[in-house]
């Protein structure tokens, strides 16, 4: 009697790990398959143009012109952005601000941007800068509403040693820690360099958000997906310049194509000793500053 | 082999299957074109409208602004900075002209530790302590106001020979006999040296004065300009206007900064205009506003009068005495 139910329970616990088991198995499958596909998909794109692959139906556009991706007067494997920041010429009017909210329909508050503008003070005989950004109370008082962007003129009347403004965005890493993290593939480098996120597939999980080093990203409560700068993707795409660069008037934000030797940011680059932000992240930014203290990161 | 293995073998190939047959249907083709995200989104992401449109595409239907905002030292401003973004407009109507330019120029122009020296800044309370609108004073398509002098190094008395052709317009001491033609007498050497020229290249244009302009060599103008600038203004009588006074009393206010509160400039490139014929400002005026004579800071400070008001400050400078009550004036 008492043999029986031990056997019983044995069944039925053995019947519950064969399940397990099944799910383990199905699960394996799948991971296993997509590496599979993974694998597939390089290796039908890596032959060339020659070959062409079932193109599905939102690209029908690129389709017809053959290989230009993702539109036919575009074709990302041709380009290879790059972004230079000068700071020594920023005057902090935070025009860039403002063409970027509106360009890229970003919340008009104080606390969410695709780019910003930093402000470093040193004062007579203090060791460390004095930082400061639009949501500091002191500049959205300055500016009148948090929906438009000044600094506040707040070190008129004190002793300053040195002080610089610095214009931040995302720095399109070559190795983008916020990709890596993605638990769905809803963000990703393109071929031309630029780390885009899809808003239909993002679920809002702000992975990427805590992963970035340099605070690039932020979430937005209402679609409920995480964005950032993408260079104006929709800009560059159709041969503009991305509105901060657009809009500044004292040229210190650079842009252009690596690819083009005589590009603007190529010359910016070459022409400068330039650095990045954070280099011992390993994150390879490709946003280079010209200008700025050690202390910027 | 035993049972409960290959059960359990079964099972995992049975898995496999299951989901080999399910990732086609629940993964979008696009998914691993080329990588772990889903291709079709960037196509979706490039196809955004832009908003920013850039100057090409103002330069369309505002050709002339255009020309004169990228032929000065505001280019690198784009008209969407100041006016808003142009994506549809014109469809959707009129872009801004901004309001309280005060706040828009001192964004840029408020001096401010961390800007660098190269950017032109003011401080505010110094430069524009009345509180007045920038523009009243600079024109935001060409903000420079022309400061630098005409050096004069004429000879007054060589130019007393020549001044006899211009006497019966002018006078024989430089005070004008009718209402409509300047009085010369007294007047800044360089601003006269200035608009000799002028008229001589064809930059400004009179049906009487061009003509006689294109006849003076370039010595002749000096010397008229250092003559005429020599000459005592006391002689001109108290010229009587329609106007009122008063009102143009308000308005010059805005006109202080350069021509100085009573019509009496402090740079020698800007003309006096104490005493001036109020039918000649008049004119001057009206024809700055017109776009006729073409000066950059006049044609912004001229724009927002009325007739009125071109009356209104024409009787009020020409009531003001054109020597200083302290000082000596200063001439050159």
């Amino acid at each position: 009697m008492n043999e029986k139910t031990t056997l019983d329970a044995r069944r039925a616990f053995l019947g519950k790990l064969g399940l397990a088991a099944t799910c383990t198995g199905a699960a394996m499958g799948v991971g296993a398959l997509g590496a599979i596909k993974t694998a597939a998909a390089k290796s039908e794109s890596s032959p060339g143009p020659a070959k062409s692959e079932p193109v599905p139906s939102g690209a029908k556009g690129a389709s017809a012109e053959g290989n230009s991706f993702p539109t036919p007067d575009y074709d990302w494997t041709k380009h290879q952005w790059a972004f230079g920041v000068d700071a020594t010429k920023c005057i902090g009017c935070l025009r860039c601000v403002e063409a970027c909210k509106r360009e890229n329909d970003v919340p008009r508050n104080a606390h969410q941007f695709r780019t910003w503008v930093e402000r470093y003070v040193y004062l007579e005989g203090e060791k460390n800068a004095h930082i400061d950004s639009h949501p500091d109370p002191v500049n959205i008082e300055a500016s009148g509403s948090e929906k438009e962007y000044r600094f506040a003129n707040r070190y008129k009347d004190a002793k300053v040693d040195k002080a610089f403004f610095v214009p931040k965005l995302c720095n399109q890493c070559t190795h983008p820690a916020c990709v890596q993290v993605c638990p769905v593939g809803a963000t990703y480098k393109g071929k031309d360099g630029v780390v885009l996120i899809d808003h239909e597939y993002c679920i809002g999980c702000r992975y990427c958000v805590q992963a970035c080093p340099y605070g690039a990203r932020y979430f937005d409560e209402e679609k409920g997906v995480s964005d950032k700068c993408t260079w104006c993707y929709h800009r560059i795409t159709k041969g503009l310049q991305p509105a901060c660069v657009e809009v500044c008037p004292v040229g210190a934000r650079i842009f252009g194509d690596t690819n083009d030797k005589q590009s603007p940011v190529s010359l910016f680059i070459r022409n400068n000793r330039v650095q990045v932000l954070r280099p011992e992240s390993g994150n390879a930014p490709n946003v280079f500053y010209v200008g700025i203290d050690k202390e910027v990161n | 082999m035993p049972k409960h293995i290959f059960r359990l073998v079964g099972l995992i190939f049975g898995g496999l299957a299951v989901a080999l047959i399910a990732i086609p249907l629940l993964t979008v083709d696009s998914f691993y074109r080329f990588g772990h995200y889903r291709a079709d989104s960037v196509p979706e992401i490039a196809a955004q409208e832009p908003v920013y449109q850039t100057a090409r595409y103002c330069l369309a239907c505002h050709t002339p602004r255009v020309a004169q905002w990228s032929a000065n030292s505001h280019k690198t401003v784009t008209c969407e900075i100041c006016h808003g973004v142009a994506q549809g407009h014109p469809a959707n109507g009129k872009l801004p002209i901004p309001k309280d330019v005060v706040k828009l120029c001192t964004l840029c122009h408020e001096a401010m530790p961390g800007r660098p020296s190269a950017q032109p800044q003011i401080e505010v309370a110094k430069h524009n302590p009345s509180g007045q609108q920038c523009t009243a004073c600079h024109n935001p398509h060409s903000p420079k106001i022309a400061t630098t002098l005409v050096k004069v190094t004429g000879n007054a008395a060589a130019g007393k020979q020549r001044a006899a052709s211009c006497a019966s317009c002018h006078g024989e001491e430089g005070i004008s006999p009718n209402d409509t033609w300047p009085n010369l007498a007294g007047q800044h050497a360089a601003y006269l040296a200035r608009i000799l020229a002028a008229y001589k290249s064809g930059d400004q244009k009179d049906v009487a004065m061009t003509p006689l302009a294109q006849a003076l060599s370039d010595a002749d103008i000096q010397n008229l300009a250092t003559y005429y600038a020599g000459l005592s203004c006391k002689a001109a009588p108290g010229a009587k206007a329609v106007g009122d006074a008063a009102a143009g009393k308000i308005l010059a206010k805005n006109c202080a900064g350069c021509h100085g509160e009573t019509g009496i400039s402090g740079n020698p490139a800007w003309p006096m205009i104490a005493a001036q014929k109020p039918g000649y400002l008049v004119n001057v005026l009206k024809a700055f506003r017109a776009g006729l004579r073409k000066d950059p800071t006049m044609a912004s400070a001229s724009k927002s009068l009325s007739d009125t008001d071109i009356t209104n400050l024409a009787a009020y400078y020409a009531q003001q005495s054109c020597q200083p009550a302290t000082q000596g004036r200063k001439t050159q």
